[in-house]
């Protein structure tokens, strides 16, 4: 397991991470989401050693995290790059053995990851002269090709169209062992929720919630929608819930009392055809902005 | 599976192969051997080594003496045409087909020219013509051509000698100075590329957060350092064929003893500089900063080179023994001057010495400067900054 414990870090009088706690469970995906300045990419670069913290510590299997384990994750920084006049296969070879794998196995896993994206035959192409979402999936390929214990990906999927952000998800479940915690940053929340497991939320350099993403989404209350092809004004009079609106046919309540709901359902039904019922979850977009406020 | 534990090994590779794939690279140094090539064998071709002079002859006697002060120059110097009269080989010398004819006379014979005679052929034919002539009239009066010439072999000593003439050690030192001089500043601009590319790139985050900043470091000036004494290994190479191609041979003995020295002095003054470049590299964010960032480096290079060029033979000495000016001058002046052992020792320790503070220094301000990717720094702010 990988963890963040009370991570601190200032640039001047800048307090820009503030005892950022949290951690990031094998095979489960953590989404790590916040506004722009937030302390995201800070937080993710003090993990991989390129910046150190003013006080806190990165902790791997419950101890402190050291160059020789970090060189085994993976990672994507914000800042896109890799070498612009370098063969791609070359570089890739590169990025392996400079996490340290031998020649064979780096070549060995850069042709099946080459492969697997599609780029086999431009494996001898100059970087520079791929397209902009080829050059994105080698960076995703470079932050892999070693398979890591652990990756980080800062805001992997901007500027990537749906179908390549499905591809890169698809590489990505594939070669993301179950052993293996992945933390990734994004601004696309839908897209977070979609993919991630749990759910770490930054603001103004500090963790305001973080829990799985069925927890967070789920709300503090049981929320309910029900639609019927008539009125619902009836709910009204129903004991152990609290109506919040009523619109026609659609309606919106809390439900106090355990099990209430399926009466409910029961009465519904009774009374005509139901086209709608279930639990009402709030979208992640509300969950982040009332955790950022 | 996780084998390699040294990953500057691995960037000096990358730095390596680069280059030699880099046609800018290869194509510069093809023009660096060629120059080379031509400065060893041109002189050559232009002392008249191209080949024998044809001097016209028109009997036996005339072919005699050629033969003579061809063997005298060393078996290969003067070739003969033989005509059937005077006016033939007047003809001949008119036409440029022979460099000159020689023609019996009265009492001897007459070196031919056109508008004139070369003062060298004129000589061996004037000598080779006396000592024919003498054999035979010795011959007459009884005397073995031993006999003759017993007691009149003068020999050269010096009591005092200098390795080489004056011209020529002038031409060493400045070459010597030269090479140091080129392929630092040349090296040295590409090492600091290489790193303001990453930089640019930002490739260098990816690098950083894999090795230490050190490695990269190192990696890099590992790498240059073979690539550039490489360079300096196929020149010599090439320019010794030449030497040996044109018959110059000689020269080698002067030059080798010192080869040696010269390849310490080189290393310990170009990892210096390297490390320095690093720097200047690191603290630029684009390509465009590097003509400020470098210009300490090219300060600390243009200015020995210039003093151990242009300065007087006691400023020489000095400066032999400041660092990286060391590098320049103390292999030249052990080429032409007798240089006490203790010197070139000495001016080495203080280089190494040198050597190992800049490079701790720049592995300092690379460490901090590399992954400020934001402006470009000077060096006293990046010797202010705090580290990362």
């Amino acid at each position: 397991m990988l963890r963040v414990a009370g991570l601190t870090r200032r640039f001047g009088d800048h307090l820009a991470l503030d005892d950022v706690t949290f951690d990031v469970v094998p095979g489960r995906m953590t989404g790590f989401v916040g506004a722009n300045g937030a302390g995201k990419t800070t937080t993710m670069r003090i993990i991989l050693g390129v910046l150190a913290a003013t006080a806190g510590e990165v902790r791997w299997q419950d101890k402190p995290l050291t160059q020789d384990v970090r060189r085994d994750f993976g990672y994507m920084p914000e800042e896109r790059g890799l070498y612009p006049k370098m063969k791609i296969r070359d570089q890739l070879v590169f990025f392996g053995r400079l996490h340290g794998l031998d020649q064979e196995r780096a070549a060995a896993r850069t042709d099946k990851i080459l492969g697997r994206l599609g780029l086999a035959e431009r494996a001898s192409d100059v970087l520079e002269t791929l397209s902009l979402g080829n050059q994105q999936r080698v960076q995703i390929a470079a932050a892999l090709v070693h398979e890591p214990i652990a990756l980080v990906l800062d805001e992997p999927f901007s500027g990537l169209d749906p179908l390549a952000v499905d591809a890169m998800v698809d590489l990505l479940r594939e070669e993301v062992t179950s052993d293996v915690p992945v933390l990734f940053s994004s601004h696309q929340l839908d897209l977070v929720e979609r993919l991630c497991d749990d759910l770490v939320v930054l603001s103004r350099g500090k963790v305001v919630a973080a829990g799985a993403v069925s927890e967070l989404a789920a709300g503090p209350t049981s929320t309910y929608r029900l639609v019927v092809d008539g009125d619902a004004g009836w709910l009204r009079d129903v004991r152990g819930i609290q109506v919040r609106d009523v619109a026609g046919g659609t309606a919106l309540f809390d439900v106090l009392d355990g099990a209430v709901e399926q009466k409910i359902l029961q009465e519904a039904i009774s009374r005509g055809p139901v086209l709608e019922f279930g639990p009402e979850r709030v979208a992640l977009s509300d969950v982040f902005r009332e955790a950022t406020r | 599976m996780k084998t390699l534990d040294k990953p500057w090994v691995l960037i000096a590779e990358r730095e390596i192969t680069t280059k030699l794939r880099d046609k800018t690279f290869i194509g510069s140094t093809l023009v660096m051997l060629l120059i080379v090539m031509v400065a060893v064998i041109l002189p050559a071709i232009l002392a008249g080594k191209g080949g024998p002079d044809k001097i016209g002859v028109i009997d036996d006697g005339g072919q005699k003496v050629v033969q003579t002060a061809s063997a005298t120059a060393g078996g290969d110097g003067y070739e003969t045409t033989r005509f059937a009269d005077r006016p033939a080989a007047e003809k001949a010398v008119t036409d440029g087909k022979v460099k000159a004819a020689l023609l019996p006379d009265a009492d001897g014979y007459v070196v031919l020219g056109k508008d004139r005679v070369d003062s060298g052929v004129e000589g061996a034919l004037r000598e080779a013509a006396a000592a024919v002539g003498m054999e035979t009239n010795a011959g007459k009066a009884g005397l073995s051509p031993a006999e003759l010439h017993a007691g009149t072999k003068v020999s050269l000593q010096l009591l005092n000698p200098g390795p080489l003439p004056d011209i020529v050690s002038d031409f060493v030192n400045i070459g010597l100075a030269l090479v140091f001089y080129m392929t630092a500043l040349g090296f040295g601009m590409m090492i600091a590329q290489s790193v303001v590319q990453e930089k640019e790139s930002r490739v260098v985050e990816i690098l950083a957060a894999a090795v230490p900043i050190r490695s990269l470091l190192w990696g890099k000036v590992l790498g240059n350092t073979v690539l550039a004494l490489t360079q300096i290994v196929v020149i010599a190479g090439a320019s010794l064929i030449g030497l040996l191609a044109t018959d110059q041979a000689d020269i080698l003995e002067v030059v080798a003893p010192v080869a040696g020295w010269f390849v310490v002095f080189f290393v310990l003054g170009f990892v210096a500089l390297a490390g320095l470049w690093a720097v200047a590299g690191s603290l630029a964010t684009r390509q465009e900063d590097l003509g400020s960032t470098t210009l300490p480096g090219q300060m600390i290079l243009m200015i020995p080179f210039f003093f151990s060029v242009f300065a007087g033979s006691s400023a020489k000495t000095v400066a032999s023994f400041v660092p990286i000016a060391s590098s320049m001058s103390m292999p030249g002046r052990m080429l032409t001057e007798d240089v006490p052992i203790w010197q070139p020792l000495v001016a080495i320790a203080l280089l190494l010495a040198a050597t190992v503070l800049i490079v701790r220094m720049g592995a300092r301000l690379y460490e901090r400067t590399l992954l400020q990717t934001g402006r470009r720094l000077g060096y006293r702010e990046a010797l202010a900054l705090e580290s990362r």
